[in-house]
Formats: C-alpha cells, structure tokens, sequence
C-alpha cells in the first residue's frame, strides 16, 4: 500500500508504471499461483502469467462475469474458487527467511494477509447475492481506502455523520464505518430506514446536530422532502453523501435545491462508490469532477460492455476492476455491470488536483437498461435515464414505473405521489408529458398513497429501492 | 482497565480495593467536573467528591431512573447531561481543557480527544421510553471490545473459531459487542444483521458456505431458524457453540434448540447466554455449564452492581433476590451511576469465586427477570392484578407441544374501559389433542402466572410466524399489548 498524499500527486505516466509492477505481481504471485478459478483458467486458455507484464497486457485475459461466482445448486462452496488459498507452512516459513536475509522487515503478517477475517456479499442489487471474503489484509485496506475517501470528500472528524446507508454486509456500510471510526468523527451508524426508520433518522439528524447525513439518493430526497412533516429541523447539515444507488448529477441538484428549500447550514453533495468486489471505495472532490481511484488498490478499465473492446478515455462504457492488492476473494477482469457515461480518465483533477484516475460522469446499471416493442418497433428503454428525469423532477415525492405487455406491444406505467403542496393533476400531466416526448411508447401516468409507492419500491425495506418493475413474462 | 486473565482470579479483597480506587477517582476526576447531571446532583446532595471513600458510599447517591436519561419532547437532549464532555459549555465552568491543549500540544490534545470525544452511538430499544443514546469515545470502544473479549474468554473461544454473528442489525448493543468482541480477538466472522437484513435463506447458505464453529442469536429466531434449516436438510455440523443475548433462555428451549441441532449434525452443541443492556455498555457471560447455573461473570474494573430491595430500595444480602443496580466506574462518553435496571436477580449478586471456572469476579446470578415485564390487569371488577409477563416465556418456550406462540393482552370489546383479555396464539407440534392441550395450557398458566386465559387460538405456524414479525421485526413481537389507551 503507497501513501496516499503521495500516490495522489504522482504524474500519470508514474501512476501508469505502478500499475503494471503491481499487475504483473499480483498476477504471477496470486493469481497463477494460489487462485484456484484463474489458476485453472491460465492452464485452459494456455495463458503464461509471465507474460502479463503489464495493463496492455491485460487483454489476454477473458473477462469475469458475476455468473462465473455463483453458486450453481448443491454447490454452496463454489464462490471459494475465486478466494487465494492460505499459503503452505513451508512456504511462510521460507518468505520470512528470505525477507530477513535481506534485511527487510520481517513483517510475519501471512497469516493476517490470508487468513478469512469477514464475510461480505456483493451489494444484491440483483436477486443474488456472492459471498466476497475479506482477509485482515483486506480489511485494512478497505479502512485505508475510507480514509482517502474522506480526505477526498474534506471530512474531518469534526464531522458528525449519520450514516443512513441501509446495514447489509456489505462494503458500503463497512467502509463507512471504518472511516468515522478511524478519523476520530462522532457517528451513528443507523442502518438505515429499514432499521431505525425515517423518523428516527431524521430525529438524529436534527438532535446530534449533524452536519453531514450519509444515505443512498432516493431516501436522501425523501428524508429532506419530509422533514416538515414530522416537524423536524435540519439547520445543522451542511452535505449530503450519496452512494449506493444510481446518483446521477440530476439527482445531486435535486438535493441540493431540497436543501436549500428546507434551511440547511450549507448544502453540498457529494458521490461515493463503492463495491464489494472492488475491496476500495472511491470518492468525488466535487460532483462531476470523477470518482478519484485509488491506484494502488484496482485497476479500472472502460469495455465496450458488447464487443469487450477498451475504450479510450473519456468513452463511455462498462467498468471492468481488477484486485491489484487483494487477498481472500480477489478477481481478475470483472465486469461490474456499471456504466461509466463519460469513462474514465487519467488527467490530474481540475478541482483538487489529484493525480489518479478518475471515472468520469453518472454510474448507470447496465440492468436497468430494457428493451421494449413499441408501436415502431424495438426501442431501448434506459432506466437509469427514467430514473434521472424522475429525481430531477421537484414535485415527484415517490414513484415506481411497471413495464407491461400490452398485445404486441409493450406500456410503462407511471405510478407517483406529488409532493404535498403541488397541484396532483398538474404533476401528473407534466410527468406524462415529459415521458411521453422521450419514449415512442404507451405511456400512461397515475397517483397513488405515499403508504403503497413506498411499500412497492421498498423505501423502508430494501437496501436500495426499486423503482422499474419489468412484468413481461421471460 | 485491567488485565483479565490476573483481574479475574484476584482475590475479591483486592478487587473491591481496586473498585474503591477506581470509583473515587472516576466520582472526582470525571462526574464530578465533566458530568453535567451528576456534578450538579452532586452538589444538591452536598456530597463533596474528595470525601468519598469508596463503594459504600454509593448508597449516599441516589438513584437514576431510566425516565432522567431518556428523551422527552419537550427535553430531546436530555442525555447529553449524562455524558463526560469536556466540552466548551463545561470547561467554562470547570475544567479549561481548551487551555489546557493549547499549552500541552497536540499529544494533549489527541490524549483528550480519545478519552472524551464521541465516535459511536447505541440506543436503548425503547421498551418503555423513547430510545436514549448512549455514546462511547474511543477509549470506550476499547472497553467494549475488551468486553467483547472477555466475553468470548468466558465462553472458550479463541481466534480459532469462525463465527456468524445472527443479532439483528441495529444500532444497540448486542450485535456491536459481538462485532467488537471478534473483531478484537481477531476471530473470522460475518456479521449477517440477521435474518431481517439477510434473509433466512441466505443466511442458511452463509452457515453452508463459512460453516462456522460459534453463531450468536435472539433465542426466538434461532429456535425459528434452526426449524426451517431442519426442514431443508440443511448441515450445519460445524457448529460447536450457540449463544443468546436479548432475552431469558429457558432450560426447555435450550434442549429444543440442542435437538435440532442435532438433526443438523451438530452434536453436543453448547448452549450460552448473555446479559447486557445498554446503559453498561457492555455484555456479560453467563459460565458455560450443561446442567447447573453459575451467574454471569461481571467486568468489576468497569463497573460496580449492587442488588437492592425494589419497594425500599435498601440494599440486600449477597445471594438475595433484588433489583440490580448498576454504576460505571471506568467509562467516558455516557455514564450513570447507582442507575435502576428494573432487572430483579433472583439469586441476587455472588461474590465468591465461581465453583464452575474458579473466575474470582461477582457474578449476577442466572435468573434474571425484567421488572418491565410486569403489567396491571383488570382481568376482573377488581382492578389493578400485577401480570407477570416474564413467566410465560419459561413455561411456552418449553412446552414440549408449542412451535410458535404469541399472547396478545387485548380489552374486551376494543373498549379502554372494559376488562382486559389475554390471549394466546399458539402452533402446536403436529398433530395433537387441541382439547386436552387446551386445558393443560389453560392449568399451567393460571398456575405461572395467576391470571386466566380469556382464549387459546390455533394458528398454522407460518401465520404466526408473520404475526410474530420473524423475519421483519428487530426482535418478534412475541407479547403484544393491543389495549387501546384511555
């Protein structure tokens, strides 16, 4: 692991360097040697792991897919192929001589890099959930990477957080905590909605005097928007940090705009992301400025999610990490599902002048992109682009879409709940305006309670919410 | 805080010296100038700090209520008077620890954040009073995961043992302690959040996959799970040791719950309990034994018990029945003292050293049953029967022919000013004598806790399984009280 102030300044053609050392170590030291899926894999493509020297080598290599990890039935044990094995006895015995014969530091810390110290799961924003097995190594990386996160994001533990981030095991929570624990801020790691609840949540916001809430962007917009109704205040907060869930630009406005309308100190958004697979959660300085990777730790690539082919920067396609520090469950290739719109990028931030990478523009998910009959024809339904125009729409309090069959062709209906204070009819002829001039489709609008949107999206329930209900049989 | 291993086979003599030392400094350098609440009830009772001896002079102090800490709505931060905060507004007043990191540097200044400065937050569940943060620096978090080690020294664990944590995820005490606690002894873990946050399902799969040696549980959800794993053929032959926290595991639901992990594969599962509560901050271990009972063993550098008559409040003798009352000796962050559990121990506190493990700690004894469980009942014209609630737990969780239960305390008629009704929901194990079952209930609840059953209803068991908000609800709602308020 480098120093961060350090890592961080580096010129890019450094940064570039680092990561074919890294590579090229990981891949013959790991890998090849103690992964027991790409150790089978080198062997069945005939891959020499000598050859991979670098990045531009990386191609040789076939992409990971999470349906590489699931478990098949009556196979629970099938997602070990992809955790290092724990090295031999003999083997650690030799590293450590080998180490103090050179006189470096006999750190003795194999059994703490390889030894399974915590169980995580990948975010289950699909139906299944793979186990990620996290060593001590990883976790102290992990708690490394949360601590870069805040020093991008400016926290300090002057901050109080509230973290809203629904519990899950899994690394957005995790990292969180970590990182208030290690800066020293005072935190109160709700759980979430489906935990503690709106009310209390926002109760905690306004009686520890919190100025920074950390929750996924619909419950976000939720809590702000409700805050009068439960008669409480939020003079304190000054930022919001969005993460989890689709958080598109749009979506940061919305925030910011509800901030100000509801009097809070200051009213600053920011965007995290991260995952559990990666092992390293990333930061935004500011939104729009990019998600700053931390070099060391993940080798990104930008792929044609279709063709597989690497994008140049600034090219818009699906993020593929690579584990260049891991330990436990650790991956090669792996193709995240994510869509980064505007790529990635290695030019240093115009805005805080860090050097590393950065994964420019919204994250979209590849899932939520359909594809529909409508009366023309196939057309291509994006989701998230849903998604973006609903959060950015200021009197949309909650809403779900369901894609239905109808005949030959396919309807998206509308179900929303306007913001109290709004003229009901007025938002719903606006909403169904609007998705009607971007979609050549059937499209119908129509309200329902806040009780049974916020039940159907799993406002309160679910780690993330649900907002596109595809109802077409397969 | 102490070196457990020397700490608990010190003769009780020296630790109670060591408790004397310790109370005194902490009424004098910390309540006293840092406590807002405590150094200005202090001073109501004209007690002076530097006079106090040691822990007999607990009983000068009196006692705190849950209702002193705990949020009102006209008083929502009430408990920041209960926390040591060397803050502004006191340092004003007393301590000018502002200056003083000024002229002591940083080091002072890191010294003093990592005593006082707040990093993480618990909540009371709220039982019968809005949810109370309580809040540990990093110096407590140190404690609580000392704590947490202890805890797992009690029930023989080492860093050998892969474990799956099973505590609902919240914000309280008993999934951090066990967070913590492994985290600290560097013990494998997941930490699931429970079948709430998880799901049943996968964390089944969980079991399968990591195939843990220890799992912790609420005793409800486990006897729910172990169910379901049994009726899927699940193996879970890893597993060594079961323990409980939340709430009283009765010698019967043990033994259900050490059959069906047998069924599991598992054989000579060990079963544990814990008690804890929030305002300690800590949990405690009861000493791992198969048949006999031997209290739970005690941190006596962090705090101080005492057991104490309930109506008088007068102290009672070692190995009576009381009230426990707690007081912190060792802790930043939130701190009470002399404060009312409202748990009655019904072999009172234990000061000589455990027969079972030879550990020289107090120790609470075993049966512990919470005074908040007992409610008023106008069962008949005559107002005001006392219903003791903790006595159905015991007998239904038990009872060889009950799966699930549920009592719900209802008014007649849903009128407030009509009779109180109590009923139970009950799913047999298959198929029994309804009647006859009926009338053995109907005797033996009479007979625990003197009040009738207006009705006993049959239910499948995934139906009360939802009523009981299993896998929904932070911990099931296994007694509901429906009676509209007047």
């Amino acid at each position: 692991m480098q120093a961060w102030n350090k890592i961080s300044r580096m010129p890019a053609a450094a940064i570039s360097k680092l990561q074919d050392e890294l590579l090229q170590k990981m891949v013959t030291e790991q890998f090849a040697v103690r992964h027991p899926y790409y150790r089978n894999l080198f062997k069945e493509k005939g891959i020499n792991a000598l050859e991979i020297k670098g990045v531009s080598d990386l191609s040789k290599i076939p992409f990971t897919e999470k349906k590489d990890m699931l478990a098949p039935p009556g196979e629970p044990l099938h997602p070990k192929q992809f955790v290092l094995d724990y090295p031999a006895e003999d083997e650690v015995v030799e590293k450590k001589k080998g180490f103090s014969l050179f006189g470096k530091k006999d750190s003795g810390d194999d059994e703490i890099k390889f030894k399974f110290a915590s169980l995580y799961f990948t975010a289950g924003r699909t139906a299944k959930a793979v186990p990620i097995e996290y060593t001590g190594y990883d976790i102290d990386n992990l708690k490394e990477a949360g601590a870069r996160a805040f020093d991008i994001l400016g926290l300090t533990r002057d901050d109080t957080l509230i973290n809203a981030f629904s519990y899950a095991p899994n690394a957005y929570f995790w990292q969180m905590f970590y990182s208030t624990l290690d800066i020293g801020s005072t935190a109160l790691q709700t759980g979430g909605g489906r935990v503690l609840g709106m009310e209390k949540i926002l109760k905690a916001v306004d009686n520890l005097e919190a100025p920074v809430l950390a929750a996924a962007p619909g419950y976000a917009r939720f809590a702000l928007q409700t805050l009068d109704f439960f008669g409480l205040s939020a003079a304190n907060l000054e930022r919001i940090i969005i993460g989890i869930d689709f958080a598109p630009l749009a979506v940061v406005e919305s925030i910011k705009k509800l901030m100000e309308s509801v009097g809070t100190k200051n009213n600053l958004v920011q965007r995290i992301y991260f995952n559990s697979e990666a092992k390293s959660g990333i930061a935004e300085c500011e939104p729009g400025f990019g998600y700053h990777i931390n070099p060391d730790h993940l080798l990104v690539e930008i792929v044609d999610p279709e063709s597989g082919a690497v994008l140049g920067e600034g090219e818009k396609g699906e993020i593929v990490i690579t584990n260049l520090d891991a330990r436990g469950t650790a991956l090669l290739r792996f193709k995240t599902g994510d869509i980064a719109t505007d790529g990635l990028v290695t030019e240093p931030c115009p805005n805080c002048k860090r050097t590393v990478p950065r994964i420019m523009g919204d994250i979209e998910r590849k899932e939520h992109i359909f594809e529909l009959q409508g009366p023309g024809g196939t057309i291509v339904l994006n989701g998230n682009q849903l998604r973006r125009m609903m959060f950015a729409s200021d009197d949309v309090l909650v809403w779900y879409a369901d894609i239905n069959s109808s005949g030959a062709e396919d309807a998206l209906k509308v179900v929303v709940k306007n913001v109290s204070g709004t003229d009901e009819a007025a938002v719903l002829k606006a909403v169904e305006e609007s998705l009607k001039a971007e979609y050549q489709l059937s499209v119908t609008v129509e309200s329902s309670s806040l009780d049974a949107i916020a039940n159907k999206i799993g406002l309160e329930k679910a780690i993330t919410e649900q907002n596109i209900f595809d109802n077409r049989g397969k | 805080m102490e070196n457990w291993d020397k700490l608990s086979k010190m003769p009780y003599k020296e630790i109670k010296e060591m408790q004397d030392r310790k109370f005194r400094a902490f009424v004098a350098n910390q309540l006293y100038i840092y406590s807002p609440y405590y150094s200005e009830l202090l001073k109501e009772h004209k007690i002076d700090p530097l006079k106090i001896k040691g822990i007999e002079d607990l009983k000068h102090l009196p006692f705190t209520y849950k209702w002193d800490i705990a949020p009102t709505d006209e008083n929502p931060k009430k408990h920041k008077d209960f926390v040591i905060r060397p803050d502004e507004e006191v340092t004003e007043k007393y301590g000018h620890l502002a200056k003083m990191s000024m002229t002591g540097g940083k080091d002072m200044v890191e010294e003093r954040v990592y005593d006082f400065k707040p990093v993480h937050i618990h909540f009371t569940t709220g039982r019968t009073a809005l949810p109370t943060p309580f809040v540990y620096s990093k110096r407590d978090l140190e404690n609580l995961r000392e704590s947490g080690t202890r805890l797992m020294n009690v029930f023989q664990f080492t860093n050998k043992d892969i474990f799956i944590n099973c505590f609902p995820f919240a914000p309280h005490l008993a999934f951090w302690t066990s967070y913590f606690g492994a985290e600290k002894m560097n013990v494998a873990g997941f930490h699931s959040g429970g079948g709430k946050i998880v799901g049943t399902k996968n964390l089944m799969d969980a079991f399968e996959y990591m195939r843990p040696t220890v799992s912790v549980f609420i005793p409800g959800y486990c006897y729910y799970f172990l169910r379901e794993a049994v009726k899927q053929g699940r193996d879970f032959s890893s597993i060594k040791k079961i323990f409980f926290g939340g709430e009283r595991v009765p010698p019967g639901l043990k033994d259900k719950i050490k059959e069906l992990l047998a069924q599991l594969g598992a054989e000579d599962v060990m079963v544990l309990a814990t008690y804890g509560m929030t305002e300690a901050k800590v949990a405690w271990g009861e000493c791992p034994s198969e048949d006999e009972y031997f209290g739970y063993h005690t941190y006596p550098d962090m705090e101080v018990f005492e057991t104490i008559d309930p109506e008088s409040g007068e102290p009672v003798g070692e190995g009576e029945e009381g009230e426990v009352v707690y007081s912190a000796i060792d802790w930043r962050g939130t701190a009470v003292l002399r404060y009312r559990t409202g748990d009655i121990a019904k072999g009172g506190l234990l000061y000589e050293p455990c027969p079972n493990c030879g550990r020289t700690v107090p120790r609470i004894s075993s049966n512990i049953q919470r005074k908040s469980e007992m409610k008023e009942f106008s069962m008949t014209k005559v107002k005001g029967t006392l219903v003791n609630l903790n006595n159905f737990f015991p007998l239904l969780m038990s009872h060889p022919d009950v799966e699930e239960w549920q009592v719900e305390m209802r008014k007649r008629n849903n009128d407030p000013f009509d009779l109180d009704e109590i009923v139970l929901y009950v799913a047999p194990i298959g198929d029994i004598n309804r009647e006859s079952f009926v009338a053995d209930i109907r005797q033996k609840v009479l007979r625990d806790t003197e009040v009738s059953l207006t009705d006993v209803i049959f239910k499948s068991v995934p139906e009360l399984v939802s009523q009981l908000g299993m896998e929904t609800e932070l911990k099931e709602k296994r007694i509901v009280d429906n009676r509209p308020t007047t």
